[in-house]
């Protein structure tokens, strides 16, 4: 494998879709192969990731201070906030479990927020960086994402359960803004383009 | 072979590559920023038009019998993936509702479906003018089907439920354990490049053909 340097400043578009190469001159706006739109970078890529971004961050407030689910124990509610079920889980001696819900729910969330930050400001700025490191990072961010998921669908399955004339348990309102963030970093990271951390690097 | 396909681009730092294609077991690293751009798999085709059948029809059973069971002061309840859908839905959840029933159920029926029209087609060199779109519908899809999350997430209910119920598991829930399987080996098998040649050549013959 021989390495040519960027595919862009040879005259080369990857098809985003398919991965076929066209050549600029050629003009086209859709990939001869899939059909799909050509684009040399994702389109309005930090416009569209910084709106994603910011709707995120505004949503994780209300998702960490309401509480997440609540449970109805003979007509006392007591409601739960993401922290709180964390705590929960480890006083009652289920460390690794608790541990493993504090990865899913709180660090990989305000983690990804922190890191795509970071990413959209770099790739702004132009900051001269180690990109290989930092495209490293991009990829974590869009890998660890969807295992946020993780309290919804606990949630989900909580609700269904617990149903009974004694004891239940609702959702609370923060699950919908959690869920909200968890999907909204998902786009914000599909949206931010990696090649653009490489197309500021000057001495390449 | 074309010209253009004689390279390729790395997806990630847009690397000017020469095409190389790994021999099978091998992968193939972009030079510069490390990415893996392909690991061709043993007769990808084939496998991935058996898997597909196979998730097909453990998608039933796993969403259609009782995956956990809970008796908690002698009430008994039991739970679908489905029913969990409703659950949220009742509690006034829509979003939560749809979102949950988006990533559990429906996406990963779509991508079953999708990859078992395709690697259909490719097998029995049947061309079809809509093998594209398909194509393209499943690589965007891979992201949003979670049913590994899922399954986490039952585990780490069933734990925060021992203590205060008696559970019992469901045959639901060993189908849904076979099909989680079934579409990790599925996503993994998939030679994309191989599969879109496949497509264009089907597509030339096609044309050629009329």
């Amino acid at each position: 494998m021989q390495a040519k340097g960027n595919a862009l400043k040879q005259g080369f578009i990857r098809c985003h879709d398919c991965g076929y190469l066209v050549k600029t001159v050629s003009q086209l706006s859709s990939c001869p192969r899939c059909d799909s739109h050509l684009h040399a970078r994702h389109p309005h890529s930090l416009q569209r990731t910084t709106a994603l971004l910011l709707s995120s961050f505004l949503l994780y407030i209300p998702a960490n201070i309401f509480p997440i689910m609540i449970v109805n124990q003979f007509g006392a509610g007591e409601p739960n906030t993401i922290a709180g079920g964390i705590v929960e889980l480890i006083d009652s001696g289920m460390i690794p479990i608790g541990l493993l819900v504090l990865v899913a729910s709180i660090l990989v969330p305000s983690s990804k927020l922190i890191g795509i930050s970071l990413l959209l400001l770099c790739a702004h700025f132009r900051w001269q960086v180690n990109a290989r490191r930092w495209t490293r990072m991009y990829r974590v961010i869009a890998f660890v994402g969807r295992w946020s998921m993780l309290d919804i669908f606990m949630i989900s399955i909580l609700v269904d359960l617990v149903n009974f004339s004694g004891i239940q348990i609702i959702a609370g309102p923060a699950a919908t803004a959690f869920a909200a963030v968890v999907i909204l970093t998902m786009f914000a990271a599909e949206n931010f383009d990696p090649r653009l951390l490489w197309d500021n690097q000057q001495n390449l | 072979m074309n010209p253009i396909t004689a390279y390729e681009a790395c997806p990630e730092c847009d690397l000017l590559l020469n095409s190389v294609l790994p021999k099978i077991g091998e992968k193939a690293h972009c030079p510069r920023c490390g990415l893996r751009l392909s690991r061709p798999s043993k007769q990808s085709v084939e496998r991935t038009f058996a898997l597909s059948i196979a998730g097909f029809i453990l998608f039933f059973p796993a969403n259609l019998l009782p995956m956990v069971g809970i008796t908690i002061m002698g009430n008994a309840n039991t739970g679908l993936l489905f029913s969990g859908v409703v659950a949220l839905f009742n509690d006034g959840m829509v979003v939560v509702a749809i979102v949950v029933f988006l990533a559990s159920i429906l996406f990963p029926l779509v991508h079953i479906v999708l990859s078992l029209l395709i690697s259909g087609h490719l097998y029995f060199n049947r061309s079809n003018c809509y093998l594209a779109h398909w194509m393209r519908w499943m690589h965007h899809l891979d992201e949003w089907v979670m049913l590994e999350v899922y399954m986490l997430s039952i585990i780490v209910a069933c734990v925060k439920l021992m203590s205060l119920a008696q559970l019992k598991f469901g045959w639901g829930l060993y189908a849904f354990i076979a099909l989680i399987i079934i579409t990790t080996l599925l996503t993994s098998g998939l030679d994309n490049e191989l599969f879109w040649q496949r497509i264009e050549q089907l597509r030339n013959r096609n044309n050629n053909a009329s």
